[in-house]
C-alpha cells in the first residue's frame, strides 16, 4: 500500500548502492561490523516472515521461533557428519538443503495452523506458544530417548536430534571462488540475497489477490467468507509461506554458526521478533526492516554504549552505584517496556497507516448526516458492462427459479428460529422478506449464505442444493449478501474492498502472485478496471483510495452492495439495506436496485423495514413471524393480509385497519 | 516403596500442586469472564507474590521455622499483606497497561500483557539475580503417617500437605460465596455476561473491573507465599511456566467458570506429577501443553464452560 514505487526512485537507488558497499567500506575501515550485521538481518528476515503471519493475515503468532528452529535443524541434521547424513559433503549440499528446510519449516506451519483455524484470536496466540513451547521441548529430549516399560527397553540412547549438546559441525555453503570459511563478507551478500528476494516476493504478494484475502480475514473474517474468500486455506498459506521465510532464515543462521543448540529458538526469541514487527508497524514491509534494525542496534550496540558510557559518567564522579551498572542485563526488560509503550501510544507502529480515526470523525452526528450531499442518481449507462454479461456464477442456465427453498428449519437449543419456511424467488424477481424483529429473517439470511447449517429442508440455486456449503463455496455459486450492521473491511482502502469482492472470480495462484505470468497482469487490470467501473456505478468514484472506515454512513452501505456485486452474483441478498438512511438516500436505493433487476437481471431478496421500500420494489413478499411463514403474496394483497396486521400491531386493529 | 505408595504419594503431591495451580487459575478465568482478556502476566504476579512474602518476612526478622505463637499471628498477618500486595500490583498492571485499550482491536491487551510479563520477570531477575532464591523454611514440617498416627510407612505427608489445603481451600470457598452470595460478587456477574447492559443498570463497571483484578492478584499472591513456604525455593522465571500450567488449568476446567478454574487446577496438578513420575519429569511441560491445544481445539468451553455460539 505505502511501499509501492519499488527501485524506480533516486533514494532507493542509493540504498542499494549502500549496502552493496558497506561491508567493503567497513573492511577499509577496518570497523569489523560485517559479522554483527549479517546476524542482525537474519532477524529481519524473521521479522518479515512474521509480519504475513501478525501483520498481513492478523493472527497473533507467539511461536515463531519454532519455525526458526525447524529451519536450523534441518540445515543441521542433513548437512552434518553428526548423524551420519547421506546429503553432507557434497558441493550443492547447502543450496539443495535450504530449500528442504523452506518446505520442512512450510509444512510444519500448514501443520500448527491446522488446529487452530476453529479457534479465536486469542485462543489462537495461545496455542501458538504452546507450539513454540514444545518444539524445543522435543528436541532437546529426543536426543536421548530411552523407553523402559517395567525394565523392557525397546528403545535404548536413541539420538535424534543432537539433545542438549546441538549440533556440531554443520556444513558451509561451497562455490567456487568464494570464501565462506574465514570470510564474513560472503555471508553477507548471501543473507543480502535471500532478503532481496524475500522481500520481492512478500510485497508481490500483498499486492496480489492473496495479500488482499490476508488483510480481509485480519478485518472480518465472517465478512470476508461471505464475500468469496475462503478462511481455511487463506490462513494456512499465511502459517505456511510466514513459516517458509524462518526455514531460510534457520538454515543460514545454522550454517553460518556452525553450531546450533535448542537455547537459540525459546520464548524470548519469537517475542524479540513480534517486538520488531509491532515497533515498525504490523503489515508495513519497510517498517518491519526498520524496527528489525532499530531492535538490533539497540541490542547489540546501545545498550553496551550505554552501559559504558554510564560507567564512565560514574567513575568520574565517583558514584559507585553507576560504574557498576549493567545495562545489558535490562535488555529483555526493555523488550517487555517497548511492547507496552508501542501499544498504548501508537499501536500501528513507526511506519503504519493511523489505525484510529481522529476524534473528531467518531460521532457524526444524525443532523450531519442530513447534510450530507445526496448521492448521485444511478444511471443505467453506468452499470458496468462485464456486469450485463451472463455472470460467471451461471455457467448452466436452466429453467428452475433461482432461489427455491423448501421446510427450512433451524432451532437454537429450544427456540425454533426458523420453522418450515418456504420461499422461492424466479429468475429477476425481487422478493421482500419482512417481519417484526426477531421473526428469524437474519437467521433466514444467514441460512441461505452458509454461516448457518439447517437442520431441516433444502435450499436450491438453479436447481442446485447449496446444503453444506461454506459460504465463500456459496458465493461461489453466485450468491452475494450485505449485513445489517455493515461489515466492510475498514482498514482496506475503498478499491481493495471491492476487489475482495472479485477474489472468487479471479484465478492467481501463490507462484502467479509472485511471478506475474502476462495471465495474471491482464486478470489484475481487468480487475481493477471493473472495481473502479463498480465504484463509479454506484457513485463512489474518485473515492477508491481512501479507507472504508472512512466513509460516510450512506457511502459505506453502497460500498458494501458494491462489493457484493463485484461477485458477479445471480441473487443478491441486502439485509436492511436502507436502515440509518435519510430519504434521499433511501430512494437512490431503491432505484439501483430496481435498476439491477431491469438492466442485468439480477434477483434481489431484500429484508427491509421500511414499508414504502419493500412495497415499490417487490413483486412478491414473504412474511415471518416467530420463525413461521404466515403470509406470501404480492405486495398489495400483503397490505391487507390480517395476520400480517396482526403480527406488527397486534390483535384487535386488523378489522379497523381493514375496514378503513 | 510398593507401586500403590508410590501413586498415592504423587497423587498427594498432585493435590498440592494442583491447589496452588488452582488459586493461579481463579485470577485467569476471572479477568478473561469480565474482560476478556487472557492476562498473561498474572503467573509472573504468582512470582512476586513469593518474593514478596519473602521480603515480608525478611522485614519481620524471621528465618527460622515459625513456633508457636509465631504461626497463628505473624503466619496470617503476612498472607495479607502479600495478597493486598500483589493485589494492588494487579489492579495497577490493569489501570496502566490494559485499560487505554479496553476499545482497541482485540490482540492490543494481550501483547501488552506479554510485555508486561517480561517486565515484571526481568525486573526480578535484576532485583534477586538469576540463581535459585532460597526460601526459609518457615512452616513446621512434620511428617504425619509416622509422628502423629505412629504408622510406620514410606509415604511422606506432612504438615505442609495439610498447609496447602488449609490456605486454599477457604480462600476459594470465600471466593465462591463472595461471587455468588453478596452485592459485589452479583456486579462482577452481571458484567462478566453483558457490559453495556449492567453499565445501564447502575453497576459502576470500571470499579467492578478494579475488584476483579485486585481479587485475582490477591489469590496469586497467596499461591505464590504457598509455593514458596512449600518448596522452599524461588525463581524469577517461575512465574511464566507455573502460568502457563495454570491457564491450562483455567481453559481446562471452562474459562470464565470459578469451579471449572479449582476442578482444572486439581487436575493439571494430579497429571503433572504423575507424569513427572512414569513419563518423565522433562516431557511434562510438553505433555501440558499438548493438553492446553487439544481442549482449546476440541473443547474451548472446556469440562465446566458453556458453550458460546458464535454471533454472525
Amino acid at each position: 500500500m505505502t511501499d509501492r514505487g519499488g527501485l524506480r526512485s533516486l533514494p532507493a537507488a542509493l540504498l542499494v548502492t549502500a549496502l552493496l558497499a558497506y561491508p567493503f567500506v567497513d573492511r577499509a575501515l577496518q570497523a569489523q561490523t560485517v559479522h554483527a550485521v549479517t546476524d542482525a538481518m537474519i532477524y529481519v528476515l524473521l521479522a518479515l516472515g512474521l509480519n504475513i503471519v501478525v501483520g498481513y493475515a492478523g493472527l497473533l503468532d507467539l511461536g515463531y521461533a519454532a519455525f526458526f528452529a525447524i529451519g536450523a535443524y534441518t540445515m543441521g541434521l542433513l548437512n552434518s557428519p553428526v548423524l551420519g547424513s547421506p546429503l553432507y559433503g557434497h558441493a550443492w549440499s547447502f543450496w539443495v538443503i535450504i530449500w528442504i528446510a523452506a518446505l520442512v519449516s512450510a509444512g510444519l506451519g500448514v501443520v500448527i495452523g491446522a488446529p487452530t483455524l476453529r479457534v479465536r484470536g486469542d485462543y489462537l496466540a495461545i496455542i501458538t506458544l504452546a507450539f513454540g513451547e514444545i518444539i524445543p521441548v522435543a528436541i532437546r529430549n529426543l536426543g536421548d530417548i530411552t523407553i523402559d516399560i517395567g525394565g523392557w527397553r525397546p528403545v535404548e540412547r536413541l539420538n535424534l536430534t543432537g539433545g542438549e549438546n546441538g549440533v556440531n559441525p554443520v556444513g558451509r555453503p561451497q562455490l567456487p571462488g568464494v570464501n565462506f570459511d574465514t570470510d564474513f563478507i560472503p555471508w553477507y551478500f548471501l543473507i543480502l540475497a535471500i532478503g532481496a528476494g524475500s522481500l520481492w516476493a512478500m510485497s508481490r504478494m500483498r499486492d496480489s489477490r492473496l495479500g488482499r484475502a490476508w488483510m480481509a480475514i485480519r478485518e472480518d473474517e465472517t465478512a470476508a467468507d461471505c464475500t468469496g474468500v475462503n478462511p481455511v486455506k487463506t490462513k494456512l498459506l499465511a502459517f505456511g509461506l510466514g513459516a517458509s521465510f524462518a526455514g531460510f532464515a534457520g538454515s543460514f543462521y545454522a550454517a553460518k554458526l556452525q553450531a546450533i543448540t535448542p537455547g537459540a529458538f525459546e520464548f524470548n526469541v519469537s517475542i524479540m521478533l513480534l517486538c520488531m514487527v509491532v515497533l515498525g508497524g504490523m503489515g508495513s514491509l519497510r517498517g518491519v526492516i526498520l524496527g528489525g534494525m532499530l531492535i538490533t542496534l539497540f541490542d547489540r550496540i546501545l545498550l553496551a554504549q550505554m552501559t559504558s558510557l554510564i560507567r564512565s559518567v560514574g567513575r568520574s564522579v565517583g558514584i559507585p552505584a553507576l560504574i557498576s551498572v549493567d545495562l545489558t542485563l535490562w535488555r529483555w526488560f526493555f523488550f517487555g517496556l517497548g511492547l507496552v509503550v508501542i501499544m498504548l501510544i501508537r499501536p500501528e507502529g513507526l511506519a503504519g497507516r493511523r489505525l484510529r480515526p481522529p476524534a473528531a470523525d467518531v460521532d457524526e452526528g444524525e443532523e450531519d448526516l442530513a447534510l450530507v450531499a445526496a448521492p448521485p442518481r444511478p444511471r443505467a449507462e453506468a452499470i458496468p458492462r462485464w456486469l450485463r454479461q451472463p455472470p460467471a456464477s451461471a455457467a448452466v442456465v436452466n429453467s428452475h427459479p433461482i432461489l427455491e427453498v423448501r421446510g427450512l428449519t433451524r432451532r437454537f437449543g429450544g427456540l425454533l428460529a426458523v420453522s418450515e419456511v418456504d420461499l422461492v424467488i424466479p429468475p429477476r424477481g425481487i422478493v421482500g422478506l419482512i417481519g417484526p424483529n426477531g421473526a428469524g429473517k437474519t437467521t433466514f439470511f444467514n441460512l441461505v449464505t452458509g454461516l448457518l447449517r439447517p437442520d431441516r429442508g433444502e435450499i436450491r440455486l438453479g436447481g442446485e442444493s447449496l446444503i453444506g456449503l461454506r459460504p465463500h463455496a456459496i458465493v461461489g455459486r453466485g450468491v452475494a449478501r450485505t449485513f445489517q450492521s455493515i461489515r466492510l473491511f475498514q482498514n482496506m482502502t475503498v478499491l481493495d474492498n471491492v476487489r475482495v469482492g472479485g477474489h472468487c472470480r479471479l484465478h492467481a495462484s501463490v507462484a502467479g502472485a509472485v511471478l506475474r505470468p502476462p495471465a495474471v497482469v491482464a486478470e489484475e487490470s481487468r480487475a481493477r478496471e471493473r472495481a473502479l467501473e463498480m465504484l463509479a456505478f454506484v457513485g463512489l468514484d474518485g473515492r477508491g483510495e481512501e479507507l472504508a472506515k472512512n466513509l460516510a454512513y450512506g457511502d459505506q452501505r453502497r460500498l458494501e452492495i458494491a462489493r457484493a456485486l463485484a461477485s458477479e452474483p445471480r441473487l443478491l441478498l441486502l439485509d436492511e439495506p436502507t436502515a440509518g438512511m435519510n430519504p434521499r438516500e433511501t430512494d437512490t436505493l431503491t432505484e439501483l436496485i430496481g435498476l439491477l433487476r431491469e438492466e442485468i437481471g439480477l434477483a434481489v431478496l431484500l429484508i427491509e423495514h421500511h414499508m414504502e421500500v419493500v412495497m415499490a420494489t417487490s413483486d412478491r413478499i414473504t412474511v415471518l413471524d416467530y420463525g413461521t411463514r404466515i403470509a406470501e403474496g404480492p405486495p398489495a394483497e400483503i397490505r391487507r393480509n390480517p395476520k400480517v396486521i396482526e403480527a406488527y400491531l397486534g390483535k384487535g386493529y386488523e378489522e379497523e385497519l381493514v375496514s378503513g | 516403596m510398593l507401586w500403590h505408595e508410590v501413586l498415592i504419594q504423587q497423587t498427594v503431591n498432585g493435590l498440592t500442586r494442583g491447589a496452588v495451580f488452582a488459586l493461579i487459575a481463579l485470577g485467569y478465568t476471572m479477568v478473561y469472564g469480565i474482560i476478556g482478556l487472557i492476562n498473561f502476566a498474572h503467573g509472573d504476579v504468582f512470582m512476586l507474590g513469593l518474593f514478596i512474602s519473602l521480603a515480608y518476612f525478611a522485614l519481620l526478622g524471621l528465618t527460622t521455622t515459625l513456633q508457636g505463637w509465631h504461626l497463628v499471628t505473624v503466619l496470617p498477618l503476612v498472607f495479607v499483606a502479600t495478597m493486598l500486595t500483589t493485589g494492588v500490583i494487579n489492579v495497577t498492571i490493569d489501570r496502566v497497561a490494559y485499560r487505554p485499550l479496553r476499545n482497541a482491536f482485540r490482540l492490543a491487551p494481550l501483547i501488552t500483557a506479554i510485555g508486561v510479563s517480561f517486565m515484571l520477570e526481568n525486573l526480578t531477575l535484576i532485583w534477586r539475580g538469576p540463581a535459585p532464591i532460597a526460601y526459609p523454611d518457615l512452616f513446621p514440617s512434620v511428617d504425619i503417617l509416622r509422628d502423629w498416627f505412629g504408622i510406620d510407612s514410606l509415604l511422606f505427608i506432612t504438615t505442609k500437605d495439610v498447609l496447602v489445603l488449609g490456605a486454599t481451600i477457604p480462600l476459594m470457598v470465600g471466593l465462591q460465596y463472595f461471587v455468588t452470595r453478596t452485592r459485589w460478587g452479583k456486579a462482577m456477574r452481571a458484567t462478566a455476561q453483558d457490559k453495556e447492559t449492567a453499565l445501564a443498570m447502575g453497576i459502576d463497571v470500571e470499579r467492578t473491573i478494579i475488584l476483579t483484578f485486585f481479587i485475582g492478584g490477591a489469590l496469586a499472591g497467596a499461591a505464590g507465599l504457598i509455593q514458596g513456604l512449600y518448596y522452599n525455593i524461588g525463581m524469577w522465571w517461575m512465574g511464566y511456566q507455573a502460568g502457563l500450567r495454570a491457564f491450562t488449568a483455567a481453559v481446562l476446567g471452562g474459562i470464565g467458570s470459578m469451579p471449572g478454574a479449582a476442578l482444572g487446577g486439581l487436575l493439571i496438578g494430579f497429571l503433572s506429577a504423575w507424569s513427572d513420575q512414569y513419563i518423565s519429569a522433562r516431557w511434562t511441560n510438553a505433555l501440558v501443553f499438548a493438553i492446553l491445544i487439544l481442549v482449546l481445539v476440541f473443547r474451548p468451553q472446556g469440562l465446566l464452560g458453556e458453550r458460546v455460539p458464535d454471533k454472525a
